[in-house]
């Protein structure tokens, strides 16, 4: 028992002085990066999703939401989302959108001196569509080399989304690809890869022989430190920028400046759509649920739920209300836009639909079934946990009992398919609201259409957008698939999902590093996508 | 422990003598003990709700403990925490006493009965008590009953040993061998005769158990098993306060843990005393 005590005694010491070290200001040593060499950038943004785990390799996914940095893609975005030449010097479609012609420049090399012609980025794709990965290139059925600058892709169907391929995909060496290729990455980016301390840090060095604008950082060390961590280094003046939580962005830090960027990360939450008749999904999980399949409760939760709260509060300000998860895009419609907080209304629907507290409890009651459920939340995401509570909160008030609930990956993937869970979603590709909202899609184990919804006008509204090869009309056709007047996925139809935010991205920033125009920022973030524009001032 | 109170009188308690100072601190420690228990049951859940207007305050009169990130009150969070460690803490050292007991007069009941009592407290203590927790907590589905079911089923090896060994030492008894050779029967013995010994033992163990549940409790809920991260638990405030250290918010690790400490503390010179009343030889050592 003695050895107990004393055990618990060195405990509360050491919590003791952490805490008192905790509140010792260390930030006047901010200036020490006068270590680092000026053209030398140390980044600790948590990078892109994350560590890849397979390595730095585009065909295992390595930046199909981000600038891989390495290797260079057909197109890229600029900061306005427009799509733009980066290998390719231009592309044509055929008249029935099954071929598609790119010609890329011929001064390009990978980092070992070779250069890239057509039978790489045509072994690049071809490689990628029979390797099952995260980038689907189902819709490919061939790509090859006409000559050594024009590549011709063969597709099974007309596709629009397939622009969207052609800016994810970095293009590898057909000469020195293996399966270890993302241990030892060769591209022809405008930085080579030197270094790579599994669980530390990746670094980089510009690419002298590079054909786009040369960067102004010489060398770029990739810290794989998130959160707090990301945070204790900026304050202690050891990097030049980190990717920080909202919740602590309210600290100031001497030589440091907040930078909250817009994203097109949103958050929402799904309700499984059918009701809950035993059914199991091909997995064995129980499949959906009693209560959010009405489409009373969908609606009372959109209109009553007041976004701009949970933007102030669990987000620290940090974001914008969200409508219908792809808001901002070019694909967004802007009828799925609608005056939200209005609990009175929520109230009436719910009564309207039947839903009325007989027991005197608080909570509405509708045939037997209680108007409650649990609302799943990752436990490792803090956004979400607080967007979770609040949700939580205001619908108390409108008599909907939600009861959240942290739960790792696994349990998640078991409980999605009968339990509203919150999401973050957030990419430069239209094809999202196709694994989303089309009824085909639903393979709740990739969670595709997890929540099994089924509208067949909205699935023709989909299938035309996926298939021409007009980018208008294809936006034109996602925009109807959300309201067309009649029904569609968003509030005004079905209220399949309830968005919530989007949220920011927020950076401590050097106050000599100047970081130009950042691109769009997709779910998890793409900071380093205009890098070779930042300079230190 | 017993150092602490010299036979010669000085300090706080001075004008009392041992048995008293000894009472008192039990009825003290109880009344701790039992205080949080019933505010934690009692609480208002409107006081563990969500208040974003008042984010990471630091101590102050309305918020003796401070805020968190959500604006809860830690007061608030910390008491319903160390409600539901208590309740952990009696929940595992009822059950522990429980199976220590039948294991006990079980194992009084024969060699094989004692071979098959021994091989399985070997077998308990030789897994690491913090990974058989967690094993058990996941193989119920997780959740506060995980925990509570966890942390119980883990905690009754030690003390069974200690009652089996008390009982082999029972057993050489002259009148244990008398009521044999008279006919009475292994249960009997066990119910008539050895039973009533036990019994300060059991009472000791149980308290004792007590502080090890606790703690047991804070570390597997600190290392984010069993319960949701929104959920108030010692273990959970204590490692969400580790990611505000270097934004400097103290509080949110330093009350906390203090009051874990606190409560360990109690029940253990809760049950030093209570040893003293019960096991008077104990009380001169």
């Amino acid at each position: 028992m003695k050895k107990l005590l004393d055990l618990l005694l060195i405990f509360v010491v050491m919590i003791g002085t952490v805490s008192v070290l905790g509140c010792v200001d260390v930030s006047g040593k901010a200036k020490s990066i006068d270590t680092v060499a000026s053209d030398g950038l140390i980044a600790a943004v948590g990078t892109h999703l994350g560590e890849p785990q397979d390595g730095f390799n585009p065909i295992t996914g390595w930046g199909y939401d981000h600038e891989p940095l390495i290797q260079s893609t057909l197109f890229k975005r600029d900061s306005n989302a427009v799509v733009i030449n980066d290998l390719a010097t231009g592309y044509t479609i055929s008249e029935d959108g099954l071929t598609w012609t790119v010609d890329i420049r011929d001064d390009v090399k990978f980092h070992d001196g070779v250069p890239l012609t057509a039978r790489d980025v045509a072994f690049t794709f071809n490689t990628a569509a029979n390797a099952a990965t995260v980038v689907d290139m189902t819709m490919l059925e061939k790509a090859t080399a006409i000559d050594d600058n024009t590549i011709e892709f063969k597709l099974f169907e007309p596709r629009s989304i397939f622009i969207h391929r052609l800016v994810e995909m970095g293009i590898v060496p057909e000469h020195s690809y293996t399966g270890a290729y993302g241990q030892n990455p060769i591209g022809s980016g405008p930085y080579i890869f030197k270094q790579w301390d599994k669980g530390q840090q990746l670094i980089l060095e510009a690419n002298p022989e590079y054909y786009g604008q040369e960067p102004y950082f010489k060398k770029l060390t990739i810290l794989f430190i998130t959160g707090d961590t990301a945070f204790a280094a900026a304050k202690a003046g050891k990097v030049d920028i980190a990717e920080i939580p909202s919740s602590l962005a309210d600290k100031n830090v001497n030589g440091m400046r907040i930078v909250s960027l817009d994203s097109i990360s949103a958050r929402g939450i799904s309700f499984p759509f059918e009701p809950n008749t035993g059914k199991k999904t091909p997995h064995g999980h129980p499949l959906g649920n009693d209560v959010t399949s009405d489409i009373a409760i969908r609606k009372a939760l959109n209109i009553g739920i007041d976004r701009q709260v949970l933007v102030d509060g669990p987000l620290n300000g940090h974001g914008q209300p969200e409508f219908s998860g792809v808001d901002k895009l070019p694909w967004g419609s802007r009828e799925a836009i609608f005056e939200d907080g209005n609990i009175d209304e929520a109230r009436r629907i719910l009564s309207q639909a039947g839903w009325v507290d007989t027991d005197g409890d608080g909570i509405r009651e509708k045939n037997g079934v209680k108007a409650e459920f649990t609302l799943l939340y990752p436990a490792s995401a803090q956004e979400r946990q607080a967007l979770a509570l609040s949700i939580s909160e205001q619908a108390k008030k409108m008599g909907i009992s939600i009861k959240p609930e942290g739960g790792s990956w696994n349990k998640i993937n078991a409980l999605a398919p009968s339990t509203p869970v919150i999401w973050g979603w957030g990419k430069l590709d239209s094809s999202d609201l196709y694994f989303r909202y089309h009824s085909e899609s639903y393979d709740p184990a990739n969670w595709n259409n997890v929540i099994k919804y089924n509208n067949s006008k909205v699935d023709q509204y989909i299938e035309i957008a996926m298939t021409s090869s007009d980018q208008d009309m294809a936006n034109e056709n996602w925009q109807l698939a959300a309201w067309d007047g009649q029904t569609g996925f968003s509030q005004n139809g079905d209220a399949a999902w309830m968005w919530l935010a989007t949220v920011n991205c927020v950076y401590l920033v050097n106050e000599d590093l100047d970081i130009g125009t950042p691109l769009i920022q997709p779910f998890g973030s793409d900071i380093l996508g205009n890098v070779v524009e930042w300079e230190r001032i | 422990m017993s150092t602490a109170f010299p036979m010669n009188n000085k300090g706080l308690l001075r004008p009392l003598n041992l048995r008293q100072r000894t009472i008192l601190l039990i009825i003290l420690m109880s009344l701790l003990v039992i205080t949080i228990l019933t505010s934690s049951l009692y609480m208002d859940s409107e006081l563990l709700s969500t208040n974003f207007g008042s984010k990471n305050l630091a101590p102050s009169l309305e918020h003796p403990f401070g805020t968190d990130w959500m604006g809860r009150d830690m007061l608030a969070r910390t008491l319903a925490g160390l409600g539901l460690s208590i309740m952990v803490g009696i929940f595992a050292s009822t059950i522990s006493t429980l199976i220590s007991v039948f294991l006990g007069l079980f194992s009084s009941m024969g060699k094989t009965a004692d071979s098959i009592v021994s091989w399985l407290v070997d077998l308990f203590l030789s897994i690491p008590h913090l990974l058989l927790i967690i094993l058990v907590s996941i193989g119920l589905g997780g959740g506060a009953t995980g925990v509570i079911i966890g942390v119980g089923l883990t905690h009754w090896a030690g003390l069974t040993r200690v009652v089996r060994a008390e009982i082999k030492q029972i057993k050489t008894q002259d009148y244990i061998h008398i009521s044999r050779n008279f006919g009475k029967s292994y249960v009997w013995v066990a119910r008539k005769h050895i039973l009533p010994h036990l019994i300060p033992k059991f009472m000791l163990g149980t308290i004792l158990i007590f502080p090890h549940a606790i703690l047991h409790e804070a570390s597997v809920t600190f290392l984010g098993f069993g319960l949701s991260p929104h959920e108030p638990a010692i273990g959970i405030i204590l490692s969400e306060s580790m990611k505000y250290l270097s934004a400097g918010y103290w509080w949110l690790a330093l009350f906390p843990g203090l009051s874990l400490l606190i409560v360990v503390l109690a029940v253990d010179i809760l049950g030093e005393n209570l040893g003293k009343l019960m096991d008077p030889k104990k009380a001169h050592e």
